[in-house]
């Protein structure tokens, strides 16, 4: 059974179909990328499959579990971990803290633990910061960690918010245009992280413009167009696929 | 050296009404006075602070929490006799019950129309308190509340309430400080920075928005209680929206979501008005300028300006 399926999802807005009918099954350990012309659906897609908006349609399930319409935070404690489009940071903490709030709810849920500092606590704090330090070496960002996250570059704080939806080890991770506006040394350094995911065993769903990237990571490509699926398959078949030209190109 | 300021400016503190009887022998009570409402405004502001500095809702619904920790406080003080111990924290209690009752249907509200919802919280309470006669005597006021007592220790004389007001206040820093860092202060301010990020970090905005808003509303709650039993009267007017006028003026020119920004913008906020009344006349003219100053001067608070000459002179 597939780790993450989506079955005949559909999201309208104001009569406008954004999204339809929209089937996807993404199996564990698998990188998929989702293409399709702007406005085609891709964003929408993400946003009602991780709960931040309502499908008026079909289902979403995870790991078996129905996940329609749960709250953004509850998917998100489940193990589904995502980025946004527009670079999102917490511009008034520092990036080792935007790190840590990712994993805090994660690691315990008890308030009043917390406001107390149990020794368990205290612990859980210690091994976050280990894994933050760990996380901002490997996207080069080390020397910024006290930094308020506000003030960093704009390809900084991508890398930061990478490297936070790591922090709590998502097994589902939905990157949402990694690669836009990141210079090249950098993308090439966040497709070898993409690729040490995979060999973690991590499952990828990725929307993404750049198709070098997409050519290069993925196993498997959807494409949508008008919100609907028009072909799936392998990269290379993709490429040569007369619809997806067709929906990229015009006739 | 920390410690040893620390230690010297509590005892200070503490101190404070020896102090004054020794400086000003003949302004003493009404110097008591403002020191009290000083340390009152500063533990209601620091609680203000937390919603509106810390998880980042405007909400103007604080005089509400105020007047329904006071009128319940000194009605159950009044008229059904209980003591302070027990009045006190039944006061804190219902504030915080009004506040989760409230906070649900509000929370749904986004920035402005939650401001405008919690404006309508603070108004309607108002209200009430002026026409249910019955119970809160509206314009008539609650009279004869009982002055604080916990076993054999009675608070009558000004200095005893002053100490009362100064324990209150530290007793709300401390909240306050294990509030906002550490974890849960990093929870609370990843919600004000980015809701929909908090989300995908599995923060619960909702869950956060509500603690901050139901534990300010208690410390509001008992805030009014200590209030009504010092001054003994409450009046409708107690709970008008000039009271969060005067917080957001409080917090917005000391230094929003910093612990000594917020205390430094009470001390200054309070004093500076009865400073003023040596020039009655020109009092609220000469009050709005150096509003207008400090706006300009230091336009992110007193405590960002104190730090930035602290730098500099280094």
């Amino acid at each position: 059974m597939a780790l993450f399926e989506v079955q005949g999802l559909t999201r309208r807005f104001l009569g406008v179909v954004a999204v339809d009918h929209v089937d996807l099954a993404v199996e564990a350990g698998q990188i998929v990328s989702l293409i399709g012309p702007n406005g085609s659906g891709k964003t929408t897609l993400f946003n009602c499959v991780t709960g931040y908006l309502a499908p008026d349609g079909g289902r979403v399930v995870f790991r078996g579990r129905d996940v329609t319409r749960l709250a953004p935070h509850r998917i998100a404690r489940l193990g589904v971990g995502r980025t946004f489009q527009l670079v999102s940071v917490f511009p008034r903490l520092t990036a080792l803290e935007n790190l840590l709030t990712f994993l805090q709810q994660h690691q315990e849920e008890n308030i009043a633990a917390r406001l107390v500092r149990t020794r368990g606590v205290r612990r859980h704090e210690a091994q976050a910061i280990d894994r933050a330090l760990a996380l901002l070496e490997s996207v080069g960002l080390s020397s910024r960690a006290d930094a308020l996250a506000g003030s960093l570059s704009y390809g900084q704080r991508k890398l930061l918010a990478f490297a936070a939806a790591l922090m709590p080890d998502p097994d589902l991770l939905l990157l949402d245009e990694p690669a836009a506006a990141v210079n090249p040394t950098m993308i090439n350094q966040m497709k070898e992280q993409i690729r040490g995911l995979h060999r973690q065993g991590k499952t990828v769903l990725l929307v993404e413009h750049n198709m070098d990237v997409v050519m290069d990571i993925s196993e498997r490509v959807v494409v949508l167009d008008h919100g609907q699926k028009i072909a799936e398959g392998a990269p290379e078949a993709i490429r040569r696929d007369p619809k997806v030209i067709e929906a990229y190109f015009g006739r | 050296m920390r410690p040893v300021r620390w230690t010297a400016g509590l005892l200070l503190l503490v101190a404070a009404p020896w102090i004054v009887t020794e400086l000003v022998p003949n302004q003493q009570r009404y110097i008591l006075h403002v020191l009290i409402f000083t340390a009152l405004y500063g533990a209601l502001a620091l609680s203000y602070d937390l919603v509106v500095g810390h998880v980042g809702s405007l909400s103007l619904a604080h005089p509400a929490f105020f007047g329904i920790g006071a009128y319940g406080s000194a009605l159950l003080g009044t008229e059904a006799g209980w003591p302070f111990a027990l009045a006190l924290p039944a006061g804190i209690a219902l504030a915080a019950l009004a506040a989760l009752a409230v906070g649900v249907p509000m929370f749904r509200l986004t920035e402005h129309s939650f401001a405008m919802g919690t404006l309508g919280v603070a108004l309607v309470t108002q209200i009430v308190a002026t026409n249910w006669v019955d119970v809160t005597r509206g314009p008539l006021c609650v009279t004869g509340i009982p002055k604080p007592q916990v076993g054999a220790l009675r608070i009558v004389t000004l200095p005893g309430f002053y100490w009362m007001a100064l324990a209150a206040v530290a007793l709300v820093a401390l909240l306050y400080h294990a509030l906002t860092t550490f974890r849960l202060g990093r929870a609370f301010h990843a919600v004000r920075d980015n809701e929909a990020l908090a989300a995908s970090a599995a923060v619960d905005p909702l869950k956060y928005r509500m603690l901050a808003f139901a534990i300010a509303a208690a410390v509001a709650g008992g805030v009014g209680a200590l209030y009504v039993s010092y001054v003994g009267v409450l009046c409708p007017g107690e709970l008008a929206v000039s009271l969060t006028v005067n917080l957001l003026v409080m917090i917005f020119l000391g230094g929003v979501g910093s612990l000594r920004g917020v205390l430094i913008g009470a001390a200054a906020f309070t004093a500076l008005p009865e400073l003023l009344r040596m020039a009655p006349t020109w009092r609220m003219v000469i009050y709005g300028l150096l509003l207008l100053v400090v706006v300009i001067r230091a336009p992110d608070g007193l405590d960002a300006l104190l730090r930035r000459r602290v730098a500099a002179s280094r």
